[in-house]
């Protein structure tokens, strides 16, 4: 097991996706970053945002269908060691590979560009890992149902443009129509956004959206469960 | 000893019948073949006996075990490599090995296989840039870091080029020299003959024949035919000599057709008339002919 998620964080390391999943937020980050004004509540969620969405969405189902498509689930069935636990470690590294991404976009918005940090510790965790499973759910699901890894690509590509611009990560919310807006405050993606806001902004995460996420998380964990095929 | 039990193998998909009954068991330390075109249910036989599916009804006994139910002490003492599988795009050859190594109880020491398996310089190199029989050996190399008492070998030449195969077939009799029983699964008769002590030959779900290589090809119930040319000497009457069926004459050229030991009496019965033929040629039997016989249709026109 522990060799297992050596090689797998070397895997990792070697995926131009994951460097990505990495950059592309900081990317945001730092170009828009320069015209924020002190005290900012917006950028740096939408950044953890994108950050998480890109993970969840798009690098987990990839990974984990690319890994039913070529077989190797299969063939990890015929050694004593059960398929299940490669699914573990990588939902376990993904997590981590979340985790540094937005520490990454802390720690360089905290330091070059003076970014507002929250001070609810809490709070901020308790968002982070509760967003996050609701987004590794849905990235499940995906992975759960294409029938390959360029599928899986694909259908997390084509998710993620919607969701990212139904939770305001394209433009604010503020300049959406209203009820686009209200919607979108209900889904996974958006409703982590606004719980991130709540924090930034010094506030509690509203306890209906933590819930909604929550809901997520355990629905489409569930039917991803259902509906996920070995081979 | 039987490793392998397999008795009345039953499993259906909807309204498709993938085994119907198959039985068979294969000894310690031969190298079984399981021979038939694509779609007889071969490849569905053999992940059964590895656990991998279940069939309907039927038992199977791996090692004295149930590979469902014993499923894990199975694995520990099987190796196995399957087809259509790959390996990820990234890792580097040692690390595949080290890792598959480190599933197994007593694993060998996997840098002796990559000397015997002739992976050695290629100990760094990604998975992605190997060449086709490079990943087979790897594959073949991976099936056995386990220092498994049966390895499952399933179209392990398709897509190699001839030279590549010949070199593999080489490696598989090391394999068996070294004391591991092999399941060879395969729908090339060259290969199964050249390599296997006894075959079973899989059509629609059956196991329609079960002998050694040679003993199917005698096995078949059809005339073989020996051809000559005249050189010299009166053409004596052979029609009536044991196990020929039938003689036919066009010019010097004359063809026999006969069963059993037909053509030694054939050529004694010529040497004692003092005829001398030339371009003798005996047709000899194949395992093609053997799956014609047992099927009544040719192997290549089922893939």
């Amino acid at each position: 097991m522990t060799k297992l998620a050596v090689v797998e964080l070397k895997l990792l390391t070697r995926e131009p996706g994951a460097i990505f999943s990495l950059l592309i937020p900081l990317f945001i980050l730092v170009v828009f970053g320069s015209s924020i004004e002190p005290g900012d509540t917006v950028l740096l969620p939408m950044a953890l945002a994108i950050a998480v969405g890109l993970v969840g969405l798009y690098l987990l189902p990839t990974t984990l269908a690319t890994y039913r498509e070529r077989g190797i689930l299969r063939r990890l069935s015929a050694t004593p060691v059960r398929p299940a636990n490669l699914l573990v470690v990588q939902l376990l590294l993904q997590l981590v590979l979340a985790l540094a991404a937005c520490a990454l976009l802390l720690a360089v918005a905290g330091t070059v560009l003076g970014a507002h940090l929250p001070t609810g510790v809490l709070p901020g965790v308790l968002t982070f890992l509760v967003g996050t499973a609701a987004l590794f759910a849905v990235g499940l699901l995906i992975a759960a149902l294409a029938p390959n890894g360029r599928a899986a690509n694909g259908i997390g590509v084509l998710l993620y443009f919607p969701m990212a611009y139904l939770a305001g990560l394209m433009q604010p919310t503020d300049q959406m129509p209203d009820i686009v807006a209200r919607i979108g405050e209900y889904t996974p993606l958006g409703a982590f956004r606004q719980c991130l806001r709540d924090v930034w902004e010094g506030g509690a995460p509203s306890p209906l959206l933590l819930g909604v996420m929550a809901a997520y998380a355990v629905v489409i964990s569930i039917a991803a469960a259902r509906f996920f095929r070995w081979e | 000893m039987a490793v392998i039990d397999v008795t009345d193998l039953r499993k259906r998909y909807a309204d498709l019948t993938v085994l119907d009954g198959v039985s068979f068991s294969v000894e310690e330390g031969e190298i079984f073949g399981i021979l038939g075109p694509n779609g007889t249910g071969k490849t569905t036989t053999v992940e059964c006996v590895e656990g991998l599916r279940r069939p309907d009804t039927g038992s199977i006994r791996v090692l004295g075990l149930d590979p469902v139910k014993d499923g894990r002490r199975v694995r520990e003492q099987i190796g196995v490599q399957l087809q259509h599988t790959q390996l990820p795009e990234n890792i580097k050859v040692w690390e595949a090995l080290d890792l598959y190594a480190s599933f197994y109880g007593r694993p060998r020491d996997w840098r002796e296989l990559l000397e015997e398996w002739g992976l050695a310089d290629k100990r760094d190199a990604r998975f992605g840039k190997l060449s086709g029989g490079q990943k087979q050996r790897l594959f073949i190399a991976l099936a056995l870091v386990g220092d498994p008492r049966v390895a499952f070998l399933d179209e392990l030449t398709t897509g190699l080029d001839p030279q590549a195969r010949r070199t593999t077939w080489e490696l598989i009799k090391r394999v068996r020299a070294s004391g591991v029983t092999v399941v060879l699964v395969s729908h090339f008769m060259d290969e199964v003959e050249e390599l296997c002590d006894r075959v079973a030959v899989f059509d629609r779900g059956k196991v329609v024949a079960l002998d050694t290589p040679a003993g199917l090809v005698d096995g078949i119930d059809a005339d073989h035919q020996m051809r000559f040319t005249l050189m010299a000497g009166e053409m004596v009457e052979l029609g009536g000599l044991p196990g020929v069926t039938g003689v036919t004459r066009t010019g010097d050229r004359v063809v026999v057709a006969g069963r059993g030991d037909f053509a030694t009496a054939v050529t004694a019965e010529l040497a004692r008339h003092h005829v001398l033929v030339s371009d003798l040629r005996i047709d000899k039997r194949t395992l093609d002919d053997a799956f014609v016989a047992l099927t009544g249709r040719s192997f290549g026109s089922t893939h």
